[in-house]
């Protein structure tokens, strides 16, 4: 297979015609949830699938990838961390501070995080960003999939007290779970807006983007903070 | 301003610097229960934009970045699974027993027509359903086996089933057997989550009985979160695909939802079921608070819904 750079730490691998995004393994050997290992010339690298990651997705539909060697990343919404272990194959260097509500997805994360030494793990509400506030320093990025009715204000919250000037918010909104009947583009404009309108916010969208047809109903969207 | 980190109580200056600081011991299990402290109660909280690295390095809690992220991630893998270890709640047990007893509904609703159609072809005069059907074939076999004094004995002998020879009919006995013993099972379910109701959610169990009360805690994820529904969220709960209809604007709202299967609205009139089941879910949703909050058997929340019920009928004649 044929390797080429798509952003920094993040690969596509051309094998005939098919085209998949993929990550250089932090820890060789070890696949963490099913996904296909593939060996390139003394590297090994893991096989991204944008229909189970919306980041993936969101890279693939050509939002721009914030995400350095060095990155330090707050994670909100980790699940059982399948995404996360993506990115922390992405900032090799860095840290990704995973913040995950239910005990019960938190339980298959942490295999993960025991495995790989950048994932600190973080079983807390994200709607309340004070409350790990003694932990989680100013990051680079912030990656938020929570699908969540607030969603927007719980990103805000978290940009607010973590996010360094000059860095980025990461979102995905699934319209779906803000409001099961309103039209999801009804939906987009008014998160966008608690988002984005806020006095002294000092956010500022650089690129949104459907995620169709990885993930229906689903707003990717990258928000700079200015100073 | 004294803030509070994972590591340290720090005192800093106004303009950011560190004016006292005194480190805790790198203690990975007791560090770990201090962010648990922490979490559950921020107090002193670091401003946004506090860097937590530079000052336990400033402070002599660790010698560089790379001790630093080790010992968190310790730190924070230890609390997580304290966290994890305390979250689980007395009413999962039932959650699980309940979820158990459809999946044995389920299995047992499929073996049973499969042996009403099997048994069927040798012995179709039988003429018994399900449970009776499969206890019947567990302890007497093929229809040549019955005894002399049974009761079938004679639509045995002219049955126009098909013959069915020993090696058959030890087959069809064990599979009987097999599903007997999940009816029986099914009832030591029953009989586990009506000795757990009582003691875990005795108001529930008293108002919608201990099937329905456990169902609507199954289907709510908890006591807790079912103690937290609006009764009108209780009432429609489980008719979920007429409720989102309504919601749509193409349908008018259902009365109710798992609800339904309590007697008081089973048995009464279409016509009050509305009124029943409004009477019904508030009670409900009350009952379920007590029980989460006090535990204590209250009579006066069943009191007050048969006052209600009497009120519901009287109105109606």
């Amino acid at each position: 297979m044929k390797v080429k750079t798509f952003h920094e730490n993040i690969f596509t691998l051309q094998q005939g015609k098919k085209r998949f995004l993929a990550t250089r393994n932090l820890s060789p050997g070890f696949e963490v949830y099913g996904e296909r290992l593939v060996q390139v010339e003394q590297a090994e690298y893991r096989i991204w699938e944008p229909k189970r990651s919306k980041l993936a997705a969101m890279l693939l539909k050509k939002l721009p990838s914030p995400f350095t060697n060095t990155s330090k990343v707050l994670y909100l919404g980790s699940a059982t961390g399948t995404t996360v272990s993506h990115v922390s194959d992405i900032v090799q260097q860095g840290v990704v501070y995973a913040v995950e509500f239910s005990p019960r997805t938190m339980r298959d994360m942490l295999p993960i995080c025991e495995e790989r030494p950048n994932i600190i793990p973080l079983l807390a509400d994200a709607s309340k960003p004070q409350s790990y506030a003694n932990v989680v320093e100013p990051v680079d990025v912030i990656f938020q999939d929570v699908a969540q009715p607030d969603q927007a204000s719980i990103a805000l919250s978290n940009v607010q007290h973590f996010l360094k000037p000059g860095g980025y918010l990461l979102m995905s909104i699934k319209a779906r779970s803000v409001d099961s009947t309103a039209k999801p583009d009804t939906v987009f404009k008014q998160q966008l807006k608690t988002l984005l309108e806020q006095d002294n916010s000092k956010l500022e969208l650089v690129k949104k983007q459907k995620l169709a047809p990885f993930h229906i109903d689903h707003l990717g969207v990258v928000v700079k903070k200015t100073e | 301003m004294n803030v509070k980190t994972w590591f340290a109580d720090i005192e800093i200056n106004e303009d950011g610097s560190v004016a006292d600081c005194s480190p805790c011991t790198q203690d990975v299990q007791q560090l770990a229960e201090r962010l648990l402290v922490f979490q559950a109660d921020p107090k002193q909280i670091p401003p946004a934009g506090f860097d937590p690295v530079q000052n336990a390095i400033e402070c002599g809690f660790v010698a560089g970045e790379t001790e630093y992220y080790s010992l968190l991630q310790q730190v924070c893998i230890a609390a997580t699974r304290l966290k994890i270890k305390n979250s689980y709640s007395p009413d999962l047990r039932i959650i699980h027993a309940v979820e158990a007893l459809d999946d044995i509904d389920e299995a047992a609703n499929l073996l049973a027509e499969r042996l009403g159609i099997w048994y069927g072809e040798h012995f179709p005069e039988a003429g018994m359903l399900t449970e009776n059907l499969a206890k019947f074939v567990a302890e007497n076999g093929l229809r040549q086996d019955l005894q002399q004094d049974s009761q079938f004995h004679e639509a045995a002998r002219s049955s126009v089933g098909m013959e069915m020879d020993a090696e058959d009919g030890a087959i069809i006995k064990a599979f009987a057997a097999d599903l007997t013993s999940l009816y029986e099972r099914r009832h030591v379910i029953e009989a586990y989550i009506h000795k757990n109701m009582e003691q875990l959610a005795p108001n529930l169990d008293e108002v919608a009985g201990a099937n329905l009360g456990a169902r609507l805690i199954s289907m709510a994820g908890g006591l807790q979160s079912l103690s937290r529904m609006p009764s009108s969220t209780i009432q429609v709960m489980g008719a979920n695909q007429a409720l989102f209809k309504h919601l749509r604007g193409k349908a008018t709202s259902p009365k109710h939802g798992i609800i339904f299967n309590h007697p008081l609205i089973k048995n009464s009139h279409p016509k009050i079921r509305g009124k029943m089941a409004r009477a019904l879910a508030s009670s409900l949703s009350i009952a379920s608070r007590v029980d989460a909050f006090s535990g204590q058997l209250n009579p006066a929340i069943k009191e007050k819904l048969d006052r209600k019920v009497q009120s519901i009928k009287e109105g109606s004649k």
